[in-house]
């Protein structure tokens, strides 16, 4: 999911989405974290709920939504060709399957070419049926509006051709698409080993033909999904109701069980606590502020839960820019580095640790995350004194460093925390702080050359590519840099390079990409701390226990929510 | 905001009204500042006002004795990871759970932690300290520039007077607030470049420039209507028949005259500059973080109302005060300098 800022806050958002609706029964098991919400009984149909969320979704498109806000609702109005199960196994439900297409793709040898055929009688939830020339149209909008998630689907051949364009009806050399058959094949210009991922990715969830290229907010088009949006208000509400038309894709991929799902904007996170405690709201989003989490963690454990995901927690440090330009500064960070301090800002919702890929990913390795840290067990208080003799040693001690975060909350804390950790290891560090909304563009640019800041990510899909290209020598422009640390580690560019055209992540292609992912972090190019645990927090007439479905790659499932 | 201009009864002003009133009072012999003194003295509420400022100013100069010999910290230094002794117990200042410690009543931590593990005691001493600074230093630049604009303005009336007083309704026609936000906004990204002077964005000077200027129309344009009448006051008259050219005019003879105007909207204009100073803090347009001040620290505490409200009272009490002692004091000055004179700023 797209621009790491904006997901940040919407991630966080998205933590305690979950389960609304209700089924009967079941046993308390509250703190269950595997996600799944199985509580052993049935989930019950109908009715309505309300739920909330912080901010307004970026958008209500799916071709430009890049935030959880966005995401988490219109996933299960959009459906792609391919997508993700949603059963409640977190394993299982990290692997692409079929969605609107009948069979995962046929990859050529090369795998350069991907062929898929389109179910028959598919309807959008308007009534008009689904055509296998609508999957080129929803990657012309993708491109056309210049989505944060274009650059997935610059590798289709001719991709940049049509950009260069600037006509939606113009043609994608690369997409052959079929409306008698239903046959599409997809040409890439080389093979990326995360193009399945790809394909199940929200942008390119399928939309009519004749869908406009332009912001949909106010009228989000029809799609094929368990729900459709039925209001668009922004910042105000919007509405999910039933679709009727959802076809039976397989018991993979159920439809929902409340009919009417509305979700509210509430700016304060103590009153969108205190409406679900009292019953006003369903389900929140975002997680429970600090200082209610105690009452919530003790009288009502039998409907919240925290979930560890799939995401990174980390300090960038620019390469290009002095004193981050030294090794041995890196180093030096990475061992004062105060982990679990910066763990109590998020209020226990990180998991302190030093790996730069995230536990569910491929190459994920556990014991990077302890032990095995290179630079002290992140658990535990750091050798502040050894670091700082290191910042000493490397002649710059008083070097004023300008530490770059956004007022997202908690963001603004982290950043001030980490201002100061960095005066204790001997730097002259203010913190600067700047709008969420600009920030992650303020801090790509080349122009801006930050020192160093806060940055996170949240996986799109569950890929090892989808963090590496964080760190991808290849991926460095002078503006919307996502490498905010400019790294370029030769070794490791190459590494991303073949490794992304592994066309199947066999146990020998993960471990290489845990070699990669240890080497990151031994050259300390990034500073990680942690990674985050979402939360789902629902009201008392929500069934807690067997539609509280926790997604690993969408988070909080709304088609699992039911009422008691 | 509108101000009402500087309006007065008919007749003298100034010195001139002192002595009348001196005559009245028959308190012969006694100048016009010993005067105004000592009816100053006479008001009691004002003095008890003005006494409850200089003790808050005070207590936010000792903020760095506190923090040093006191709260053994800085109203900056996180403590997350620390602990402290409570009543025998050692106990985290920041939970696991990100929850802050609560008011200690001890020297450590007195009105508890932020969520940083900041002491706020200290905070709200320095963040006085802050708030107080901007608000006099941004007071004293808007006298300067409104005493400089008005005068000029009101002196040579003409072009410079269209031109000045267009300037100033132009400014007039932007609310303060939004003008103060809009600036402290755009500033705080790139901060500011005079010449050759740059001031970075979390500069203090950003919001005390933001503030002395936006209040500039509502005392120059007063300040310009009392200059219009005296420039035809016979004194002035004399002094030009002496040869006296403009600019010893203006300082010698127009200059003198608005003191007491000029000293009463400046405790005025301090306490309207502290009151905006803390609305631009918490709107995220004035002082930067991790700086504090009392609209930061009421900003950071409206998160926590419901559980920790004195994290929002405490130092949403210090302005009020400071504000109100300002405001009653500054009608005290008023009245005991020139009793009929109805300076004041309006919002």
């Amino acid at each position: 999911m797209g621009k790491l800022g904006r997901r940040a806050l919407a991630l966080l958002l998205a933590a305690l989405s979950m389960s609304v609706i209700a089924a009967c029964g079941g046993d308390d098991d509250s703190g269950d974290s595997s996600g799944t919400g199985g509580g052993g009984g049935e989930a019950k149909n109908g009715g309505s709920i309300t739920i909330s969320q912080t901010s307004q979704p970026d958008f209500m498109d799916p071709a430009l939504t890049y935030t959880v806000n966005g995401i988490e609702p219109l996933w299960l109005v959009y459906t792609p060709l391919l997508t993700y199960p949603r059963t409640g196994d977190a394993e299982k439900d990290s692997l692409v399957v079929p969605g609107l297409a009948e069979d995962l793709p046929t990859i050529s040898k090369d795998g350069k070419t991907y062929e898929l055929t389109l179910r028959k009688g598919l309807k959008y939830s308007d009534g008009s049926p689904v055509k296998a020339s609508d999957f080129e149209h929803a990657v012309k909008r993708v491109l056309n509006l210049e989505s944060g998630g274009s650059a997935f689907y610059l590798g289709i051949e001719g991709a940049q051709d049509y950009i260069d364009a600037d006509k939606c009806d113009a043609d994608i050399k690369g997409i052959e698409a079929d409306d008698k058959t239903g046959t599409i094949t997809i040409n890439l210009s080389e093979p990326d080993g995360s193009f399945s991922n790809v394909l199940a990715m929200w942008f390119v969830g399928l939309v009519p033909g004749d869908t406009p290229c332009k912001n949909l907010t106010e009228s989000p088009p029809p799609g094929v999904g368990p729900y459709k949006v039925t209001e668009s208000v922004p910042n105000r509400q919007f509405v999910l109701e039933k679709n009727t038309n959802f076809p039976d894709l397989g018991p993979d991929i159920p439809a929902g069980h409340v009919d009417k799902i509305t979700t509210k904007i509430v700016k304060s996170a103590q009153r969108q606590a205190q409406d679900v405690i009292s019953g006003e709201l369903d389900y929140m989003q975002d997680p429970p502020p600090a200082d209610i989490k105690p009452e919530v963690k003790a009288k009502y454990s039998d409907r919240y839960k925290e979930i560890t995901t799939a995401s990174t927690y980390y300090m960038f440090m620019n390469n290009r820019v002095a004193p981050f330009d030294k090794k041995e500064v890196r180093d030096a960070v990475n061992i004062g580095l105060d982990k679990p301090a910066l763990a109590r800002l998020f209020a226990g919702e990180v998991a302190p640790g030093c790996s730069f890929l995230p536990p569910g990913q491929p190459g994920f390795d556990e014991a990077l995350d302890v032990d095995d840290c290179p630079w002290g067990n992140p658990n535990e208080p750091p050798d502040i004194e050894k670091a700082r003799q290191m910042i000493k040693d490397a002649g710059v001690a008083g070097a004023d460093v300008t530490v770059y975060g956004n007022n997202d909350d908690p963001t603004d804390k982290v950043t001030e925390a980490y201002a100061d950790q960095l005066t204790k290891l001997g730097f002259k560090a203010k913190p600067k702080i700047l709008d969420g909304g600009v920030y992650f563009q303020t801090i790509g640019s080349a122009k801006e050359a930050p020192q160093t800041g806060f940055a996170n990510w949240f996986q799109d899909f569950p890929h090892p590519k989808n963090f590496f290209f964080l760190v991808d020598g290849k991926s460095i422009q002078p503006t919307n840099n996502q490498n905010f640390g400019n790294v370029d580690d030769p070794e490791i560019t190459k590494g991303i390079a073949e490794l992304n055209q592994e066309p199947e992540m066999t146990d020998e292609v993960a471990a290489k990409w845990g070699d990669l992912n240890k080497k990151l972090v031994e050259r300390a190019w990034i500073a990680p701390y942690g990674h985050r645990k979402l939360a789902t927090f629902f009201s008392e007439r929500m069934d807690f226990d067997n539609c509280a479905r926790f997604h690993p790659v969408y988070f909080n499932d709304y088609s699992s929510f039911c009422l008691k | 905001m509108a101000t009402e201009p500087l309006t007065e009864q008919a007749g003298l002003q100034g010195p001139a009204a002192w002595e009348q009133e001196a005559e009245r009072e028959h308190v012969h012999g006694l100048g016009p500042w010993r005067l105004g003194l000592r009816r100053l003295r006479r008001n009691r509420v004002a003095i008890g006002f003005g006494v409850l400022f200089v003790l808050l100013v005070l207590s936010c100069l000792a903020a760095p004795l506190w923090a040093k010999h006191v709260a053994h910290t800085t109203p900056t230094e996180n403590h997350l990871s620390d602990t402290i002794k409570l009543d025998g117990k050692t106990t985290n200042v920041v939970g696991l759970d990100g929850v802050p410690i609560g008011p200690t009543y001890q020297g450590e931590f007195f009105l508890g932690a932020d969520p940083n593990g900041r002491d706020i005691m200290v905070r709200l001493l320095y963040g006085g300290r802050n708030s107080l600074m901007i608000g006099v230093v941004a007071a004293l630049m808007t006298t300067i520039l409104s005493v400089v604009l008005g005068v000029i303005a009101g002196y040579f009336r003409g072009w410079p007077d269209l031109t000045i007083r267009s300037l100033l309704d132009i400014m007039w026609s932007f609310p303060v607030l939004i003008l103060g936000v809009a600036l402290g906004v755009a500033l705080a990204l790139g901060g500011l470049q005079l010449g050759p002077i740059t001031i970075g964005g979390d500069s203090l000077l950003i919001p005390i420039f933001i503030i002395g200027l936006v209040y500039v129309p509502y005392m120059a344009r007063p300040v310009r209507g009392q200059v219009l009448a005296l420039r035809e006051k016979e004194f002035v008259e004399a002094a030009r028949a002496q040869g006296a050219g403009p600019l010893r005019i203006m300082f010698s003879e127009v200059v003198p005259n608005l003191a007491s105007t000029i000293l009463v909207f400046f405790t005025l204009l301090i306490a309207n500059a502290v009151l905006l100073e803390s609305a631009l803090s918490f709107l995220g347009a004035g002082v930067r973080p991790p700086n504090p001040s009392w609209g930061t620290m009421i900003d950071e505490g409206v998160d926590r109302i419901a559980t920790a409200p004195h994290l929002t009272i405490v130092p949403g009490l210090m302005l009020v005060l400071t504000v109100l002692s300002l405001n009653v004091f500054g009608d005290g000055v008023r009245d005991a300098l020139d009793p009929r004179a109805k300076v004041r700023l309006e919002h």
